[in-house]
């Protein structure tokens, strides 16, 4: 069987588009669409909205809220959208099935960013906040040059897991009839054509895998070095701190 | 060492990349007919896009019966889902031109859509028969069953799913009403003293179907007790085999490429004929209805005018 994944996926008639056939740089192209899409969306709502909950310290009750909606059954709300949206949109377009597979992804993908953005946020140390509040920053100098910095760690990896949730899931676009490496996984199901399926399955894994690796190297360049605590071993750090918070709320902010 | 991980990973990637470069081609070169008319002719279909659902792409009797046969060629394939909701909603959305249903979807009448004749039975033959335990099959029994089979036609069948469907009817009500309308509600002994148990798959017309033999059996004094909904046939055949089911619609074409991969048969009496042969030793099968609910294509109304549609033989018509 091993071997029969390995030659469907080195066979590069599947790597071509043909009238039936949607090659495998094409499927993948459209997997990688749909999976920023959603992701961007998400961040564009989940990070400011979760710097500003972790910030001022109300409406946390959104967070639990967020949490919630990873219960819904994701394949049912999209079937659901699907019902609802796509009569609406008539003619030679996908946009009646893409618009509720985006939904469906975004709500995925909110909760890990969210709860981790106020997570992040809150477990900022007060004495580093007193500390900057004492420097004479204002409330959104402390937000920007303080707390955000500190809480980048764990807002990567809320972002990490939902991109690798996004991706995995992205192939529900092909319940619904969009392209993605969803096809090969479905398509192999019907046809009975175990190879491609399990082809199709062994691409997402690596596109979710190569996403995470390119995360953590965004990661390590973004965030800090006073965070992370990644020194080159030849820094000798002369004079330890007395509060390691505070040294690193300094190098933050530096 | 990460370092390392990293360089052996990259390595690896490009090696792979490298290797799907170089290896083997498994697709077929075209058919002759098919470069003719997709390169030379338009033909109607060429401008057209199927949809279905997604083993239609290679089945002998999806795309390349319908290349072979009639020498139709469409623009694309849209992969949608099996004589579903989505199929339905495509077609009459225009997301596609054409798309592969059940002649039998109560869809078909209630949006107008036209369904293409197969005068070259490109599509085998789906007739509705009951395909029995041996040991259960008396002569009661099947006096009873063949009785509805005789009655049972494609229209029929379609119309009292209309009524399961669409009006959300019970299937069991519907089921009466239609033995009673047809004259074989007669209640008698022709079934006493025989345990059944009923099966069906899980669609709303296999359940249907289910629901008539087993409200017929039961007023002829058969002990009945049902398992609907049980799945697909790989669930419900090894069932049927060891006993724990002794009852079950089924439609011939289908039932026949179950039980044997390579059949060719596709009229309606071959396909029976072979069906014979194929069954496994302790099951057999009564007299087919009429009713078939096979593979159609099938298009819009607007699509059927303007193109002047009536079989699938007008779709490789030249432009």
């Amino acid at each position: 069987m091993i071997s029969e994944v390995i030659s469907w996926l080195n066979d590069p008639s599947h790597w071509r588009d043909t009238r039936l056939m949607t090659g495998i740089p094409s499927q993948l192209e459209a997997h990688v669409r749909f999976s920023l899409i959603a992701l961007a969306i998400a961040l564009l709502i989940a990070l400011p909205l979760g710097l500003l909950i972790g910030h001022t310290g109300r409406g946390t009750w959104l967070v639990s809220a967020a949490n919630a909606i990873r219960a819904l059954p994701t394949v049912g709300v999209l079937v659901l959208l699907v019902v609802l949206i796509s009569p609406h949109y008539t003619g030679r377009t996908d946009v009646g099935f893409l618009i509720p597979t985006e939904i469906v992804l975004v709500l995925l993908a909110i909760p890990p960013i969210l709860s981790n953005t106020v997570a992040g946020v809150q477990n900022v140390g007060p004495d580093v906040r007193d500390a900057a509040l004492g420097m004479g920053m204002t409330g959104s100098e402390v937000l920007r040059k303080v707390e955000l910095p500190c809480s980048l760690p764990l807002i990567f990896s809320g972002f990490r897991s939902a991109t690798l949730q996004v991706i995995a899931t992205a192939t529900i676009a092909s319940y619904v009839p969009l392209e993605g490496l969803g096809r090969f996984i479905y398509d192999g199901l019907a046809q009975q054509d175990f190879p491609q399926m399990i082809g199709g399955g062994v691409l997402v894994a690596a596109l979710a895998l190569l996403a995470d690796l390119l995360l953590a190297l965004i990661q390590r360049f973004v965030v800090s070095r006073g965070i992370s605590g990644r020194f080159s071993r030849k820094v000798v750090v002369v004079g330890a701190p007395v509060s390691a918070d505070v040294a690193q709320a300094e190098l933050a902010a530096v | 060492m990460k370092r390392t991980t990293l360089v052996i990973g990259s390595v690896a990637a490009a090696l792979s990349l490298a290797l799907t470069a170089c290896g083997k081609d498994s697709s077929k070169s075209p058919t002759p007919g098919a470069t003719g008319s997709t390169g030379s002719t338009a033909t109607v279909a060429t401008k057209l896009l199927l949809g279905g659902p997604p083993e239609f792409k290679t089945r002998p009797d999806g795309v390349p019966g319908l290349e072979k046969n009639y020498g139709v060629v469409f623009a694309g394939y849209k992969v949608l889902d099996t004589g579903g909701p989505v199929t339905v909603g495509a077609l009459k959305n225009g997301q596609v031109d054409a798309a592969d249903l059940f002649t039998t979807d109560p869809a078909i009448a209630a949006n107008g859509f036209v369904i293409l004749e197969d005068p070259k039975s490109n599509f085998a033959a789906q007739n509705v028969l009951p395909l029995i335990n041996k040991a259960k099959a008396t002569d009661g029994v099947q006096k009873v069953l063949n009785g509805i089979s005789a009655k049972l036609d494609t229209p029929g069948l379609g119309a009292i799913l209309t009524k399961v469907q669409n009006d959300k009817q019970d299937p069991d009500a519907v089921a009466k009403q239609w033995l009673k309308d047809q004259g074989l509600d007669a209640t008698g002994s022709g079934a006493s003293g025989v345990k059944l148990t009923i099966g069906s798959a899980n669609f709303p017309e296999s359940v249907l179907l289910a629901q008539i033999y087993a409200e017929a059996l039961k007023a002829q004094g058969g002990s009945v007790s049902t398992k609907l909904n049980i799945g697909s046939r790989e669930k419900y055949v090894p069932g049927l085999k060891d006993g724990s089911i002794d009852l079950i619609p089924e439609y011939s074409g289908t039932i026949l490429q179950y039980l044997d991969k390579n059949a060719t048969a596709t009229t309606s009496d071959d396909v029976y004929a072979a069906l014979q042969k194929a069954l496994p030793a302790n099951l057999i099968v009564l007299e087919q209805s009429k009713a078939q609910d096979s593979d159609a294509i099938v298009v819009t109304k607007k699509t059927a005018d303007q193109y002047g549609l009536k079989t699938i033989a007008d779709l490789a018509k030249t432009q």
